[in-house]
């Protein structure tokens, strides 16, 4: 779950507006499950559960409201078995419309979904855009993912995950020889246009991610997958990592450099920067020095910062 | 019944009672009437606080509401619009409510919650949450959750909600951009139309004002703030813009060519003539951006070289020379 932050009026306002409609959906919920479901811890959930019973039709005539007129819960369940339904509502049934950027969110999200092969057809998508943008309070701004076409390695994989089936492949990792792969797929993480298959890999005998631009001769075996239920690594975290690196660069470049920073510890003075990281070998930070042509700068260790030299060195000598 | 304390009431509080009465009427209520019974605002006038200071907060409240996409009219004397002295405010049901035509099958919330979980780490991840649960509340039950994938978005770039807000209004921002090559950054003022993620690169697509023309300008480049300024234009603008730009991204890569040699079984190999085409000599590489198509080469090394266009070339030498010189080796 995302990191609470402190919720403002607004932010309270707006979970009230949809907690109706959701309460009404449910019939009957715990405070935890409501809770969750909005993101809220169940004190604030409970807090603003009791609130909603101040809230009501305008008094008439400058007259207190009668009973009938607020919304009501049933107290008892609420005291004694921390439960939540709704007894008397006034108002507020049907969920609000999205906003703008509600729709946008999820309408760039089922680009990036619709490029899955297998999920979905295209009349349900079309069907999808037209009822977002219909229950949308004003126009979306447009938010375009362009992904890259479906290659045959994506089709496979795709099945292979569909129909809890091996793959084989051969892979190439970055300045390592070919290798032959057997892998269990259990999840596809499909991140910046580029998908990757986590799985059990049968040769290394272990969870292994593997990114689909570096498979090739791929097909579907007919070995049904026995490790589907070992627990996903972390992005890229194959417990390989164990050369600690640092590296110095402009303030302004840091966007750049993407996952690489999410995984290291960043000071910064006067706007230079100064990232320690682990990464799997000394020579493989030599790409993203020469990519970002002398902004970033390998401190340490002594390898990795000779390797940069000597690979921008040979690369250079052939225009000479 | 017993009135319940005048001390001010959590302005959540009046916020929703204030939708539910504007929700409530049919002709509208007027401001007066508003402060006069409407939990909230009722205990604080009965209390004696001072008209214009209620107004005041009934003018922020309003927006505010606005703001989370509450509808709210303002029907003004027919006579003269102008006037709101007399206007009455409503929340019309059928600007308010989802649509009660709107269905969603079981299938289809199977793939928004897949949709709904793409965004890491981004305000636009809660936006996200937040019209799923919205859409949940109708009632409908996954049957079928869609599993084995994890499809994510990032956004790193500061501007990206400055724009996105920008767009959402139909208005004219200014931002400093940074022109690889340039010394210094130099002011843009442009209509933003749509923001598009080409080749995992975020993309603002709009109408630049000075140079008179459509314009793509990628977020990284963006040195500053995006400040949004008082003009705005025509949303008609925006319709279908996300398609022109990434059409126009598209034609862009199938008109620029750069002919590299590589070396067979590099890294270089397997990753450039997976979008390439054979040539005599070498392969030909689509690129929309020169200076990023030189960043990925130079990162190659000595397993690619550059024959083609020239300023392909000299950018990347000239990465390759401040590499070397800045880890100590000779150039």
């Amino acid at each position: 779950m995302t990191a609470r932050r402190p919720l403002i009026a607004t932010d309270r306002a707006a979970i009230m507006l949809q907690l109706v409609p959701y309460l009404l959906g449910k019939g009957e919920v715990s405070i935890v499950e409501a809770a969750e479901e909005f993101d809220v811890s169940p004190a604030q959930m409970r807090e603003m559960v009791e609130k909603l019973t101040v809230i009501g039709l305008p008094g008439d005539g400058g007259y207190w409201q009668m009973p009938n007129e607020l919304f009501d819960i049933d107290w008892d369940l609420l005291a004694e078995q921390d439960r939540i339904v709704i007894t008397n509502s006034v108002g507020l049934e049907r969920s609000p419309k999205l906003t703008a950027r509600e729709a946008a969110a999820l309408l760039a999200g089922l680009q990036l979904a619709r490029t899955i092969p297998g999920v979905g057809d295209s009349e349900i998508f079309a069907g999808l855009l037209a009822k977002l943008a219909r229950g949308a309070s004003a126009a979306p701004a447009d938010v375009i993912v362009a992904s890259g076409p479906v290659d045959e390695a994506r089709s496979v994989v795709a099945a292979a995950v569909r129909d809890g089936l091996a793959v084989s492949f051969t892979y190439k990792a970055t300045d390592a020889a070919p290798t032959t792969r057997t892998v269990d797929p259990v999840k596809i993480q499909i991140a910046s246009g580029q998908w990757y298959l986590q799985g059990w890999c049968h040769l290394r005998r272990a969870m292994r991610t593997f990114h689909l631009e570096r498979v090739s001769d791929i097909r579907l075996t007919d070995i049904p997958i026995s490790h589907g239920g070992e627990p996903v690594p972390g992005w890229f975290e194959d417990g390989t990592d164990d050369v600690v690196v640092r590296v110095r660069f402009p303030e302004s470049v840091a966007p750049l450099l993407g996952d690489y920073l999410d995984r290291a510890e960043v000071e910064t003075t006067d706007s230079v920067s100064i990232a320690t990281m682990r990464v799997a070998d000394e020579v493989s930070l030599r790409r993203l020095a020469a990519r970002r042509g002398g902004d970033v700068e390998i401190l340490e260790p002594a390898g990795a910062r000779r390797a940069a030299a000597e690979w921008a060195a040979a690369g250079l000598a052939q225009y000479r | 019944m017993p009135p319940k304390s005048a001390a001010r009431n959590p302005p959540e509080e009046r916020l929703v009672n204030l939708v539910v009465a504007l929700m409530a009427t049919e002709q509208g209520l007027t401001k007066d009437a508003i402060l006069s019974s409407v939990s909230g605002y009722r205990e604080q006038t009965e209390a004696g606080a001072k008209k214009d200071a209620l107004e005041k907060m009934f003018e922020r409240d309003k927006e505010n509401l606005r703001g989370l996409g509450v509808p709210i009219e303002t029907i003004g004397d027919r006579l003269d619009p102008e006037d709101l002295r007399e206007a009455r405010y409503r929340v019309p049901t059928a600007e308010y409510e989802l649509p009660d035509d709107i269905e969603f099958s079981p299938a289809e919330l199977a793939l928004l919650n897949l949709a709904g979980g793409v965004w890491s780490e981004s305000s636009m991840s809660s936006e996200a949450r937040s019209g799923l649960r919205k859409i949940r509340a109708l009632g409908i039950e996954v049957e079928d959750p869609i599993i084995g994938y994890s499809p994510r978005i990032s956004v790193r770039e500061r501007a990206f909600p400055e724009l996105q807000q920008a767009i959402e209004q139909s208005r004219v921002v200014t931002f400093p951009y940074l022109k690889p090559g340039d010394e210094a950054a130099r002011a843009r003022r442009i209509q933003p139309l749509a923001l598009v993620e080409y080749e995992a690169r975020w993309h603002v697509y709009g109408i630049d004002l000075d140079a008179h023309a459509e314009r793509t300008f990628l977020l990284s480049r963006i040195t500053g703030d995006v400040t949004p300024t008082r003009a705005t234009f025509d949303p008609a603008l925006r319709e279908g813009a996300g398609e022109r730009a990434r059409a126009g991204l598209d034609e862009l890569a199938e008109r620029q060519h750069a002919l590299v040699e590589v070396n067979p079984g590099s890294e270089a190999a397997l990753r450039l003539k997976r979008r390439a085409r054979p040539a005599p000599q070498g392969i030909l590489v689509p690129y929309v951006d020169v200076h990023e198509l030189a960043d990925e080469l130079a990162s190659y090394g000595p397993e690619v070289r550059v024959v083609s266009p020239g300023a392909l070339r000299d950018q990347v030498v000239a990465r390759l020379r401040a590499t070397v010189a800045t880890h100590g080796g000779a150039a």
